[in-house]
């Protein structure tokens, strides 16, 4: 959390992710293009830096869109979470020169605009293997472009959680066209059917895993709506200074344990979106899992200077049984309660 | 609060989940060989 907006706000465990980061992108594009040019030498720099980036561009792709299921199905995976928005940047970063490198090399060299003579060179909308490919990746990268500039929390704070979110949901969509953009372009003439198995396994691995994590969600929202306390869990299924997530009436809320006291919050954290029943309460606070944005469990507003505020509810404890209403209230969410020895 | 969202995501990977395999593999249906060259004719190659 900070009160001033910095480009960065490092910290030594981003420092580490960035380091881990930078050295296996590094890594990769040297032996891609290292190996490509022991096994094809007849290939020239341009080509292989265009496979190199555009590959590294994709692999990036595929682990940010694993990243988020992944905790939603185990939250071991958390860290990854941290510093995600680095490696969108990073993704970008590789397309475009993925994308500066073939423009360079497929389109600079006669006398249209190079942009033009991408988006005009090939009409074959008709036909399948002829497809015209390359504005695919191009609109892709534009999403990706869009995604980058605006990974800050400067524009978080502008669009709204809510509006930034749909604007980063279009990273869905950049996915399905560099998908058309890969079997469109470069399955259409290599061959080898390492290539195209790699492709599919990636794609049926992240389809899969959002599958998962979607139809577990769905589940979990498909709940009849309530009026009035409703009982939610024994006060022994939550665990001392972490929470319990139910869903009343379409709203998560994360009823927390601390001190032998009760409290349920909104579970959805006012900075990303994040499950703030997945974090604990770290130093009396409330601490979001994602980015350690923090709530006071007793009123769900984040200790002074910040302003950040989420919705609180009432609960009640009638034998060892935690009951909820889902109607918000203002700042007396909390229940206090003799813990039993 | 982002019931809708999770709901449109829940969608989105519904639509993709039979979208990209399809194109994927209608993709793969429509490759054509790669021509290859020719050796070149040894008249051709002859010098005067």
């Amino acid at each position: 959390m900070s009160l001033r907006y910095r480009a960065i706000s490092w910290n030594p465990q981003k420092r580490r992710y960035d380091a881990v980061m930078a050295a296996s992108s590094g890594l990769y594009l040297a032996l891609f293009v290292g190996v490509s040019a022991f096994t094809n030498p007849n290939a020239t720099i341009e080509t292989l830096l265009i496979r190199a980036f555009g590959t590294a561009a994709l692999l990036l792709l595929h682990v940010i869109l694993l990243i988020g299921p992944l905790c939603r199905l185990q939250p071991r995976f958390l860290p990854l979470l941290y510093n995600r928005r680095h490696l969108g940047v990073t993704t970008f970063v590789m397309g475009l020169a993925h994308g500066g490198f073939a423009l360079f090399q497929f389109h600079a060299l006669g006398d249209t605009n190079p942009l033009v003579s991408l988006l005009i060179s090939n009409r074959r909308f008709d036909s399948l293997a002829n497809f015209p490919f390359q504005p695919l990746g191009f609109i892709a990268l534009v999403i990706l472009f869009l995604m980058a500039a605006t990974s800050h929390d400067f524009w978080l704070k502008q669009l709204s959680p809510v509006m930034w979110k749909r604007l980063h949901m279009l990273v869905y969509a950049a996915y399905a066209l560099l998908i058309a953009h890969v079997a469109l372009g470069v399955l259409q003439a290599e061959t080898n059917p390492l290539l195209a198995g790699v492709l599919a396994a990636g794609m049926i691995v992240v389809l899969t895993v959002h599958l998962l994590a979607a139809q577990r969600e769905h589940a979990m929202d498909k709940q009849p709506f309530e009026t009035g306390f409703v009982a939610v869990c024994a006060l022994g299924e939550i665990p001392e200074k972490r929470a319990r997530v139910i869903s009343l009436n379409g709203e998560r809320i994360a009823v927390f344990k601390h001190d032998g006291k009760l409290s349920a919050l909104s579970n959805v954290c006012q900075h990303q979106n994040g499950p703030l029943g997945e974090g604990r309460i770290v130093d009396g606070c409330v601490t979001c899992p994602w980015h350690g944005y923090q709530y006071l469990p007793e009123t769900g507003v984040s200790p002074p200077p910040f302003k950040e505020r989420v919705a609180t509810y009432r609960v009640k404890l009638i034998d060892g049984v935690v009951y909820v209403n889902p109607e918000p209230v203002g700042q007396d969410g909390i229940l206090s309660y003799t813990p039993s020895v | 609060m982002i019931q809708r969202l999770r709901k449109t995501h829940r969608l989105i990977f519904i639509a993709l989940a039979v979208l990209l395999p399809l194109l994927f593999i209608a993709a793969l249906a429509v490759r054509k060989p790669m021509p290859v060259n020719q050796p070149f004719p040894p008249q051709l190659l002859r010098t005067k």
